[in-house]
């Protein structure tokens, strides 16, 4: 559910005109697939762009709709093509393996496979679709740099900078990096070629890109914050090029460890192992949940009624899953 | 040496000093009245017993004695509880205990006294030094060191409750403030049972009102929970007296001492399920500045929310500030030792939680006091 206005939630078929798709749709609708075995394949994961989406599948690949002006749906970018009410879901196969991930960018795709390998395709002017040159990409392809024979467990990305995390726990990142999030390598503010980020901040799990700042989890359990913005530490840390961490006494007692992160474009999430949401940045018409419209300048912890099983963010808003303590 | 007036009982018997007219011994029975130094502006009396202060007769005898003596005041009125022998009787003797541990040795002063001494015609009587112990510090003058010892009570804890208490001895009265001022919380384990309501919110009053509660699921006392939860959250933090976007807020959540710094109403910090069997549940509450009794009117408003009504069976103090329930002394360790070795193992733990949560309020109190000079300078300098 949510805006419609590129398709990016396919034709939802209007009551009143069966001929019109709704621009905003705004309960919980499915959406038709043209799956071969409708009964048999299930969808693994979803992910949003700006004005595109892409599904995985189990079976049957990935599947994306809305806006292609970019080539972010993975076809041919037609001249003057009217993305509204359209009925087009691409299923994109030109892929070497099985897609186990995919991630949306602003207006780019990515896609990673079960070999530890990364497609692309989309908006490159900053470089985020990291294949080396600052072009629209309309066919998913793989990606070099640094990237090249290593085996990623986990991609990230939210609005124009992407990062990667191997099995070795090491960072790799490209796209924007006007606002420092490439800094410890690069002086340019656009790469496009995927670069090691050599942090010392131990074995890294889990990797989250924001808008204008970066997060990462390591093994320890420890979040690190790095970037622009409201980043976690006090009103007075608004940008730092390296990673600093989070005392982990924010995130509730310092025996129960942050297991998940997730970022927003201006919002940071964590969740603890105990179930706990913890929130903090731009509080944009209260996004964050803490009962104030201020901004939270340190992780706060949010009060729900159950264990939360995971969290995901959206531009002004955020949505848990949230399961009973029974 | 003569008995005083009126009594021909002996010298050292109490009555004898009952009996005899010197001001301070006119109706002062069981106050502390250092009847030494009185004694200096009575008649001078060539009778030893009359410089024996008062007060030795009211030392901490073992037994009988203590009892009778004690007896009276209302202040002092849980102490004579016949289980003197037992339980409660371990806090009066404990005075009697430590005056059994060593003492300190008496002063030495030097002192001439006549002495035989080898001279040129045979011994002669000349003054010889000798070092004696001074007699103002003999035992039997002075009395025993400790007779009373003071005892204060920590956060109250009311009568239908149990768990943890804290008392403080002697000179650690004054830390008992302190930690009065730096607001911690406590733990508290707190039992209910759905489908009744009484006079007094616990199971023990007078009955009101029974009610069904089949409808009451888990999930539901959750949201319930997460409420109270969040209302009190606000809360804490306009007690707190701190805009939550400066960096002296950020820092002090790092610390953990993001706090109320003031009185405050009763504030739960954190409040969840532990069981949940109907009619039974059990919760966990953390809370500050609350009472007993406004833990059982929660359970009562809690049973009021789901449609319900509960009422508390069971009030249980887990932890108060850094106290644990490990620590605490049982009522058959109430003894000299385990109440000494009590307090040796936690004073180090005492003063660093005190430090670390006051040390920022102490600090924020001489950064106003600077600003204040300042602007004092300020206007003089006009």
């Amino acid at each position: 559910m949510g805006l419609n206005k590129d398709s990016q939630l396919s034709f939802q078929r209007s009551r009143k005109d069966r001929t019109k798709s709704y621009e905003y749709v705004l309960e919980p609708s499915p959406i038709p697939l043209p799956l071969e075995k409708p009964q048999e394949t299930r969808v693994l994961q979803v992910s949003c762009g700006r004005a595109h989406s892409l599904v995985l599948t189990d079976h049957e690949g990935v599947f994306s709709m809305g806006n292609n002006s970019y080539g972010q749906c993975g076809r041919e970018v037609v001249e003057g093509e009217i993305y509204s009410e359209s009925h087009v879901i691409n299923r994109l196969q030109e892929f070497d393996g099985r897609v186990v991930q995919v991630v949306c960018g602003q207006d780019h795709s990515l896609f990673r496979t079960e070999k530890g390998e990364i497609y692309s395709c989309g908006w490159g002017a900053d470089g985020q679709t990291g294949l080396g040159h600052y072009n629209v990409t309309s066919v998913p392809t793989k990606l070099g740099g640094d990237v090249a024979g290593v085996n990623i467990i986990q991609v990230a990305s939210y609005a124009d900078c992407c990062l990667a995390v191997s099995d070795e726990g090491d960072i790799f990142g490209w796209g924007n990096s006007e606002y420092l999030q490439l800094a410890c390598v690069t002086e340019t503010t656009q790469v496009n070629v995927p670069r090691h980020l050599p942090f010392k901040i131990g074995k890294v799990k889990e990797a989250a890109c924001g808008g204008t700042g970066n997060a990462v989890l390591n093994e320890e359990g420890n979040v690190f914050v790095w970037g622009y913005g409201i980043l976690g530490k006090g009103p007075n840390l608004l940008e730092t090029a390296t990673p600093e961490m989070i005392p982990p006494t924010l995130f509730g007692s310092s025996d129960v460890r942050v297991k998940h992160l997730c970022c927003g474009l201006s919002q940071f999430a964590a969740l603890n192992e105990r179930g706990e949401l913890f929130v903090w940045g731009k509080n944009i018409r209260g996004c964050l949940g803490i009962g104030r419209m201020e901004d939270q300048y340190f992780p706060w912890r949010v009060t729900i009624p159950g264990e939360v099983v995971a969290v995901a963010c959206g531009v002004d808003h955020m949505v848990t899953l949230v399961k009973s303590w029974i | 040496m003569s008995a005083p007036d009126g009594c021909a009982k002996g010298p050292k018997h109490p009555a004898a000093f009952r009996h005899s007219s010197t001001p301070c011994c006119r109706g002062t029975a069981f106050r502390d009245a250092p009847c030494g130094r009185k004694r200096i502006s009575a008649p001078a009396q060539e009778v030893w017993w009359d410089l024996i202060p008062r007060r030795i007769w009211r030392s901490e005898v073992p037994g009988a004695g203590a009892m009778a003596l004690h007896g009276g005041s209302r202040r002092e009125a849980w102490l004579t509880v016949p289980g003197r022998g037992g339980a409660l009787g371990a806090w009066l003797r404990l005075p009697g205990g430590l005056n059994s541990l060593e003492q300190r040795s008496p002063r030495q002063h030097v002192r001439f006294l006549p002495g035989f001494v080898e001279g040129e015609a045979g011994k002669e009587l000349t003054p010889v030094a000798t070092r004696l112990p001074v007699l103002a510090d003999h035992p039997l003058v002075k009395g025993p060191r400790f007779t009373r010892l003071k005892v204060g009570a920590g956060h109250r804890l009311d009568v239908k409750s149990s768990g943890v208490f804290v008392l403080g001895v002697g000179q650690g009265c004054r830390l008992l403030t302190d930690m009065y001022n730096a607001h911690f919380t406590k733990d508290y384990t707190v039992r209910g049972l759905f489908g009744k309501a009484t006079d007094d919110f616990s199971d023990t009053g007078k009955l009101i009102e029974k009610t069904t509660f089949d409808h009451i699921t888990r999930e539901k006392l959750e949201r319930i929970l997460a409420v109270i939860q969040g209302s009190n959250h606000k809360a804490l933090l306009t007690y707190a007296n701190i805009d939550l976007k400066t960096q002296e807020a950020y820092e002090l959540a790092v610390k953990g001492l993001l706090r109320p710094t003031e009185k405050s109403p009763p504030l739960i910090t954190a409040i969840r399920c532990l069981e949940f069997a109907p009619p039974e549940f059990q919760l966990e509450i953390q809370c500050l500045h609350e009472t007993q009794q406004y833990l059982r009117k929660i359970v009562h408003e809690i049973g009021l929310e789901l449609k319900s009504t509960a009422v508390c069976t069971q009030v249980r103090r887990t932890r108060d500030g850094f106290f644990t329930l490990d620590k605490a002394l049982l009522r058959t360790h109430w003894d000299m030792e385990n109440i000494q070795k009590a307090i040796q193992d936690s004073r180090l733990t005492v003063q660093t939680e005190l430090e670390k949560s006051l040390g920022h309020l102490e600090r924020a109190a001489y950064d106003e006091h600077i600003e204040m000079d300042q602007v004092e300078e300020g206007d003089a300098s006009r």
